[in-house]
């Protein structure tokens, strides 16, 4: 009889602490709900002969950097539809006021947000938490507390302005949501991921400078979360593993990439010689922690064991002719999401993963269509991809972001059903990707 | 009162199984001794004891998982600023006086409210405004930056004999200045730290972003388990000094100046002993959604484009509200069954029978043995002794630090903390209640418990000084 009611209570137990594990698992379950890409409005749009124009304007410049911007603009295969601030497009010149940098803020977080609560059904007194991400700029009051007064969200919300922290921020943003999701329960996150063009603006004639204004554009994403179990059936994505590195205990890598006044004392972002080096570094060692937890084992092992084959040829045949042994991503990932830093950042990451042209192709193109816009830049690439129809249930998806410090931030998710929103691509996703090489300004370049 | 409802039933749901089981225990122990120890013994086997052991692990894993992870605060360090940064009042007059020449208005208005401020001789501002006019560049904003953070840091590796490899979480909050690359990979860089180092930057969350960083930095410890997080509170006044002349945007130049934490967090068995405090409750408040609360304190153009920081008149009766909403979620936290009942008949008489009765305001000294308050300014301090019924000696944390370092923004509150250690008050036991306000409008409080009696130290920012406090500042300083 004792015996009997001992072993119950102990089924019991044992009972309960299944329940518990398997109750723990779902709610740190972190879902993307829905998120919405920012495509600000037709008379923002920056054509290349308006960007030369700029440049032919700027009084500061000497010839040599006259051709150098304009080679750059040539060949960074950024199209004539990306978005500039306001102020840099009318009259008053590039120097940005308050308002000006308050305004760009509000047009994407308005724009945005409102569309994102309508498409989902959540109301703005719904969100527990919210996370703003925006590089370049500290307003008083924060940028949260902006969209907090707009939306009369709760007085009980978690909010968390995040700044400086570069064009990965996004994915930070995403590990502080996770994090949060595995403490508290059935929340929903609200994060917001932008940069602000208009305050950062560089006026002077840095060549290593200069090279922002020719890559940077406007453009944001708001994305909504949740760990509520109820909801998966409604997600579209769901957060499979994050990992998150960091260089910055090498001074090289620290200085790669800094914002910096000039002798002029003109702020601007410098941008080091050292900082393609830095990324290749920056994201061996990401994916080193990232492959075990992506990739099935055959891929593993057949990597070891082409690494071990190697070693031993060199020992005992000292055949040092080395071959470049590298892992097969692609047996562990479908769709690759590329920050679309540049040109020469798609490039290189290309070459090192051993990707084909169509994977680095959604990258390739959103840098085409929107330019570089920061850490909402992956979300693009993500739209275009739903845009094209490629995103099917059971897709893995690895999203590699880089930033300033330097950071090689990683993350997988897994699609939880068909998506065919043709979201922010709508109006031109049939034109990608274009049968003639994207370079529209060469013929007007006269030989530079 | 909905919402109040919906978060007791979530606070209250886990408590399900949890009884459930404990009654089935009970029964269970019930049946035992039901029977006598002899026929017990006679009939323990082999897979009795085994049955037994299974149960009792089972149990200790049970407990061990459902219980929150305890945040002990190992120590913290404040930074001190050198002498030659020093601001007596001539100094900030004769500057005043030069820099404001063409707006005399101004500069009487800009005296009148040092004079009322609360703030002592010995405030100090970083090197590059004290030059007439301000100097100020991001090379000098990231100089002062490294002078205060690197300064506490170093004072924190000392006192706590970590090394920089053993930090796990380093958050940054700082205000006004926010650099790419960031403050916080600027420390990971200095310091050389690990590359899996989960590091955060806060920034424009005003005066109350420290607290903000504990509650954040707490949760973090929740999740990783054995781990060491940094909190660095600062605010760095060089990039963002006001050019102009209005008046309204005048104040944050009298009143802030330069000052800087580092707290180190652990949530390592092993610091149950060493730890100076354990966190108890953080509470966020945001009054956001109301528009005057979130007009109270704003970056703004004057009409000749200079950004400054305005804040409104009535920003003492924002702070009143913020804080009364803060209260009605920590008072069930802390306050003792008394308070709580007495609380609870006012509500009762005030809403259900619609009695004339005034609001009741709960006594926290029952609560609490320590108070530290925002030194924002001589206002809010003697606003909030008001509201919460303290005494002199209650605020006499944040009115010396008030006295002696100036309004720090979000590294205040460490100051006092530092004060009362210094003053030898701090006994195992005690409980400190920090608040702290922020523009938006938050307010954020924090309650802490002394995890063993600390003995005022040679180091720290009162060293020096502490022999000499409390000092009694008059109402208005003549100047």
């Amino acid at each position: 009889m004792m015996f009997v009611t001992l072993s119950c209570s102990l089924a019991l137990c044992l009972v309960y602490l299944f329940y518990n594990f398997i109750d723990q698992r779902r709610s740190k379950s972190c879902y993307i709900l829905h998120y919405e890409c920012f495509k600000p409005s037709n008379d923002r749009k920056l054509p290349t002969e308006f960007s030369v124009d700029l440049i032919n304007k700027c009084k500061n410049l000497g010839i040599e950097e006259h051709r150098f911007l304009l080679r750059a603009l040539v060949s960074s295969g950024i199209g004539e539809e990306t978005y500039a601030p306001r102020n840099i497009l009318s009259k008053r010149g590039t120097l940005a006021t308050l308002r000006d940098c308050q305004s760009e803020m509000d047009e994407f977080s308005i724009e945005t947000l409102d569309t994102l609560f309508s498409l989902s059904g959540v109301s703005p007194q719904d969100i527990d938490i919210l996370v703003v991400n925006v590089s370049g700029m500290t307003l008083v009051p924060s940028l949260t507390s902006r969209i907090i007064n707009h939306y009369k969200m709760r007085a009980d919300i978690k909010s968390f302005n995040i700044s400086g922290m570069g064009c990965s921020a996004s994915l930070i943003s995403i590990n502080l949501v996770q994090n949060m999701f595995k403490i508290h329960k059935n929340k929903l996150a609200l994060v917001l991921t932008s940069e602000a063009i208009a305050p950062n603006w560089y006026n002077g004639k840095e060549r290593s400078m200069i090279l922002t204004n020719c890559l940077f554009r406007c453009g944001g994403c708001s994305i909504l979360l949740t760990n509520k179990p109820a909801l998966r059936k409604q997600a579209m994505f769901k957060l499979k593993c994050l990992v998150r590195t960091h260089l910055g205990s090498s001074d090289e890598a620290h200085a790669c990439c800094r914002q910096q006044e000039d002798d002029q004392g003109h702020i601007g972002f410098f941008l080091g010689k050292a900082l393609p080096k830095t990324a290749t570094r920056g994201l061996t060692k990401n994916l080193r922690s990232m492959a075990p937890k992506i990739l099935p084992l055959s891929a593993i092992f057949h990597y070891v064991l082409l690494v071990n084959i190697q070693k031993l040829r060199a020992t005992y045949l000292h055949n040092t002719a080395k071959k470049r042994v590298t892992m097969n991503f692609k047996s562990g990932v479908d769709h690759f999401c590329l920050h679309p830093g540049g040109k020469a950042v798609i490039e290189g990451v290309k070459r090192s993963l051993v990707l084909a042209e169509e994977d680095v192709e959604p990258s390739r193109m959103t840098l085409h269509r929107f330019g570089n816009t920061s850490a909402s830049g992956l979300w693009y690439v993500l739209g275009y991809m739903e845009a094209k129809m490629r995103l099917k249930k059971g897709d893995r998806v690895l999203m590699i972001g880089f930033g300033s410090g330097f950071k090689c931030n990683s993350c997988m998710w897994e699609v939880l059903r068909n998506l065919d929103d043709k979201n922010v691509w709508a109006d031109c996703v049939d034109k990608f990707p274009p049968k003639l090489p994207i370079y529209p300004a060469s013929r007007n370049m006269n030989g530079f | 009162m909905f919402h109040y409802a919906r978060k007791s039933y979530y606070n209250y749901i886990d408590f399900v199984p949890k009884l459930f089981l404990l009654a089935i225990a009970f029964a269970i122990s019930l049946l035992t001794i039901k029977e006598s120890p002899n026929h017990l013994l006679n009939h323990v086997s082999f897979t009795h004891a085994l049955t037994w052991f299974f149960l009792i692990i089972s149990s200790f894993t049970l407990f061990f998982l459902k219980k929150p992870q305890t945040i002990y605060l190992v120590d913290f360090a404040c930074f001190k600023p050198s002498f030659v940064l020093r601001v007596p009042f001539a100094a900030a007059a004769e500057h005043g006086r030069i820099i404001l020449a063409s707006q005399p208005k101004s500069y009487d208005f800009s005296l009148k409210i040092l004079e009322r401020s609360g703030l002592g001789e010995e405030t100090c501002i970083p090197h590059p405004l004290h030059y007439i006019p301000p100097n100020l560049n991001m090379t000098d904003a990231r100089d002062e930056a490294h002078m205060v953070i690197f300064s506490a840091m170093d004072s924190l590796f000392q006192t706590t004999g970590i090394t920089p490899k053993d930090i796990d979480i380093l958050i940054v909050n700082c205000s006004l200045f926010a650099p790419t690359p960031s403050l916080s990979a600027m420390v990971i860089n200095k310091y050389k730290m690990k590359s899996d180092v989960k590091n955060y930057n806060l920034s424009g969350m005003g005066c109350s972003a420290g607290l903000i960083s504990i509650d954040f930095a707490k949760n973090l410890l929740q999740v990783h388990p054995e781990s060491y997080a940094v909190v660095i509170s600062t605010e760095t006044l060089t990039p963002n000094s006001y050019m102009g002349t209005e008046r309204a945007m005048l104040l944050p130049n009298v009143l802030f100046r330069i000052g800087g934490a580092a707290i180190l967090l652990s949530n390592k068995m092993s610091q149950h002993k060493h730890a100076k405090y354990k966190l108890l409750h953080v509470v966020r408040t945001h009054k956001g959604s109301d528009d005057k609360s979130y007009r109270c304190v704003s970056q703004e153009e004057d009409k000749d484009g200079h950004v400054g920081i305005a804040l409104n008149l009535d920003l003492m009766l924002t702070a009143g509200k913020a804080l009364k909403s803060n209260i009605s979620t920590i008072g069930p936290l802390v306050l003792p069954v008394s308070e709580k009942l007495k609380f609870a008949a006012n509500i009762l008489g005030r809403k259900f029978l619609e009695l004339d009765m005034k609001p009741y305001m709960p006594d926290f000294k029952k609560a609490f043995d320590h108070f530290c308050i925002h030194a924002g300014g001589r206002a809010v301090i003697d606003e909030l002794q008001k509201n919460l019924g303290l005494s002199d000696e209650d605020v006499e944390a944040s009115r010396m630090t008030l006295h002696r370092f100036g309004n720090t923004s979000s590294s205040s509150l460490w100051y006092e903390l530092g004060y009362i250690e210094a003053k030898g008050r701090m006994k195992k036991g005690d409980r400190v209640w920090q608040i702290g306000f922020g523009s938006g409008f938050k307010c954020n409080s924090g309650v802490w418990e002394c995890n063993k009696d600390i003995e005022a130290t040679k180091a720290g920012a009162w060293a020096d000084c502490i022999h000499r406090y409390p000092v009694n500042q008059p109402k208005v300083v003549k100047l």
